[in-house]
């Protein structure tokens, strides 16, 4: 069966890293974009069948990019999990009023996390498969 | 009136003193204005209308007395500095209430017009710096406040990448480990876990202090809550050989409480009670009543610890404290654990507290609001001074399709209580507030004073209303039950026993309900 695609949305290079590798080992492929203007057109070239972003991003923050995800015919289907340090006290109800399918507050717990983005993930075969 | 012009409300019911203290004023300021009331009701209508720039003030008048009449003026007008005028045999009482913060006092007939202008200068002097105090005061706090929030914020970055690489490693995704090299990484996850439990509670006594700590006050059982805590931390109790005991009061009503407030501070409390027990002793978990308040449910924690001293008691709960001979003081904390709890408890509307002799052990006591369903109760189940005929309790569950729920659930949940709360009858039904843990599923539950036949009907327009909610059946699956309440109540009783029997029997239903749940 054909791998889904996650794609992570985040400007800290070294957690992106850690994140890539702990996903592929969870059989996932991955693309990754490190500000918000470059998330939007790897999103729509990639077609990823779901999106872990974060909040604090340069070049239009993690809110500008969910907002314009959800805004976006082709893109508003894809489940994001936001991923960030912020408080959840200020920021969960936004992000999930905004389209968010859950928020995690890092760091995260791995298992809670992978739990989460497999029910995420919509049933059936991997976005770019089905656009092909 | 000029810009200059002091305005003074002079409170004083005697016409021949007011006279005085107008000539007195006159003689030496002629810029001030005085407008004279002789009864505290008139300066608070006065109040109303204006703020003056200095009240003086008799303490004794017609409608008021002592030190109440200050209390009453400070609470209309926080702001205005106040002067009392005092007899020669009040002093006492004048001096007591420059101790509840009037800026001065001055005896009649004692005093010059030089005297009560200076008066008025230095309490109008001292009341500005006393405002200027309280804002650079807020002013402080709030920086602290945005300073220690982004400063948390900030150092979870660094700390979820190392918690990132280190659970990596251990998790073998980057090649095996030695033993000995896995153990050395499960120590540093640990440190990374305490770095990250005190960056937690920085923000929350932060929280605490600006009062901003959330809690969501919901209706719910205590002992389920216990359970769950106790069997928590029953590892670490075995661990050091000490028992973990649970005695529970089966009258302890449902109480208003938020169950992840109450889970944190029962986790804190039971981790100290561990922490400061040597092996072999014991901790017991309680909850009881007080006959003199049966609306108060009060849960302890006893150790047979060391103890803590007088003087570790009286600053046991403040920020920072940390015992100085904890055995693991550089590693416990930052000292805001109960500090933390006690905030919580107080948003509670209770109180934690502690007793404890020293090498006997430690009784942490805290306190929270019984769920009053009589109540609340009281105005739907009676018509004309007498209990309506049936009540039937309606359980509607919301089970959410994906687990954990996915998108907004939270406000799927208020969505559906509103649903609820337009399809009963608003004299004669009720809809609980939440109840329960508010985990994946949610219950919620109407009491409604109807028969089970009837109930069929509200049932069927509660499942048409919540089918008509913005995609509902794609987040979540309805079902709803019904039960008859059956309170055997006696002739004899009054409406208000009735009332609190059929309370009773809903309260058990719950009780049942959730329970059944929780397991």
């Amino acid at each position: 069966m054909a791998k889904r695609k996650i794609m992570l949305i985040d400007d800290d290079p070294d957690l992106v890293r850690a994140l890539r590798l702990r996903l592929r080992a969870n059989n996932f492929d991955i693309v990754t974009a490190s500000d918000g203007y470059s998330a939007i057109a790897m999103a729509q070239k990639e077609h990823p069948d779901l999106i872990i972003l974060d909040l604090g991003l340069p070049v239009g923050d993690g809110f500008v990019v969910l907002e314009r995800l959800q805004k976006n015919n082709a893109l508003s289907g894809i489940p994001v999990i936001v991923l960030s340090a912020r408080d959840p006290q200020d920021n969960e109800a936004r992000a999930l009023r905004t389209g968010a399918a859950a928020f995690f507050q890092k760091p995260a717990d791995n298992e809670e996390l992978m739990n989460v983005i497999r029910v995420s993930l919509p049933e059936g075969q991997p976005a770019a498969s089905r656009l092909s | 009136m000029s810009d200059h012009t002091t305005r003074v409300l002079l409170i004083e019911d005697n016409p021949g003193d007011a006279d005085l203290v107008r000539l007195r004023m006159v003689e030496n300021q002629p810029e001030v204005r005085v407008e004279c009331v002789p009864r505290l009701a008139d300066a608070l209508d006065s109040l109303n209308r204006e703020t003056p720039s200095l009240v003086l003030l008799d303490l004794n008048l017609p409608d008021s007395r002592g030190a109440d009449t200050f209390r009453r003026i400070r609470e209309r007008a926080p702001d205005v500095p106040i002067v009392v005028l005092s007899g020669q045999d009040d002093e006492a009482l004048a001096l007591k209430a420059v101790h509840l913060g009037v800026q001065d006092y001055l005896v009649k007939g004692e005093y010059s017009s030089k005297h009560l202008e200076r008066a008025m200068r230095y309490a109008m002097g001292r009341q500005s710096l006393v405002r200027a105090l309280d804002m650079a005061r807020k002013q402080q706090l709030e920086f602290k406040n945005q300073f220690l929030s982004h400063v948390s914020h900030e150092l979870r970055t660094p700390l979820t990448c190392i918690h990132q690489y280190v659970t990596l490693l251990l998790d073998g995704l980057a090649g095996p480990l030695a033993p000995d090299q896995a153990d050395h990484l499960k120590t540093v996850l640990k440190s990374v876990n305490q770095l990250h439990a005190m960056i937690r509670d920085l923000l929350e006594a932060t929280r605490a202090e600006s009062g901003k700590l959330r809690v969501d006050l919901r209706c719910i059982a205590l002992s389920p809550l216990i359970e769950q805590a106790v069997a928590m931390m029953r590892p670490a109790a075995q661990a050091k050989q000490i028992g973990l005991e649970i005695g529970m009061d089966c009258r302890i009503p449902l109480v208003f409480a938020d169950p992840d407030r109450i889970m944190e501070v029962l986790i804190n409390l039971l981790d100290n009670a561990i922490k400061f027990t040597p092996a072999e002793g014991a901790i017991t978990v309680r909850t009881y009543l007080q006959e003199a308040e049966p609306e108060v449910a009060y849960v302890s924690v006893s150790d047979t610890g060391r103890g803590i001293s007088p003087e570790a008691k009286r600053l046991i709960f403040d920020r920072l404290y940390q015992d100085p001979d904890a055995v693991d003081n550089n590693r416990s904390g930052l000292g805001l654990g109960l500090y933390i709890c006690r905030e919580l408890i107080k948003r509670h509307q209770g109180n934690l507290t502690v007793a404890s002799e020293l090498s006997q052990g430690s009784t942490f006591t805290f306190s929270v609001q019984a769920y009053s369903l009589a109540k609340l109760l009281g105005p739907v189940i009676t018509h004309q001074n007498a209990l309506r005929p049936s009540f039937v309790l309606v359980q509607v569950n919301l089970k959410p399709m994906a687990s954990p729920p996915l998108g907004n659930w939270p406000e799927t949940r208020e969505l559906c209580l509103d649903t609820l709360r337009r399809c009963v009858y608003l004299d004669k039904d009720l809809v609980l507030p939440p109840a329960g843990s508010p985990g994946a599923a949610e219950t919620f539950f109407v009491v409604a004073s109807t028969d089970l036949e009837s109930a069929g009907i509200m049932t069927t327009r509660i499942y048409e209303q919540l089918a008509k909610m913005c995609d509902l059946a794609t987040k979540a699956s309805v079902s709803i039950t019904t039960t008859a309440i059956t309170p055997a109540p006696t002739p004899d009783q009054t409406l208000d026993d009735q009332v609190k029997a059929v309370a009773d029997s809903v309260n058990e239903q719950i009780l049942k309900i959730l329970g059944k749940a929780n397991r």
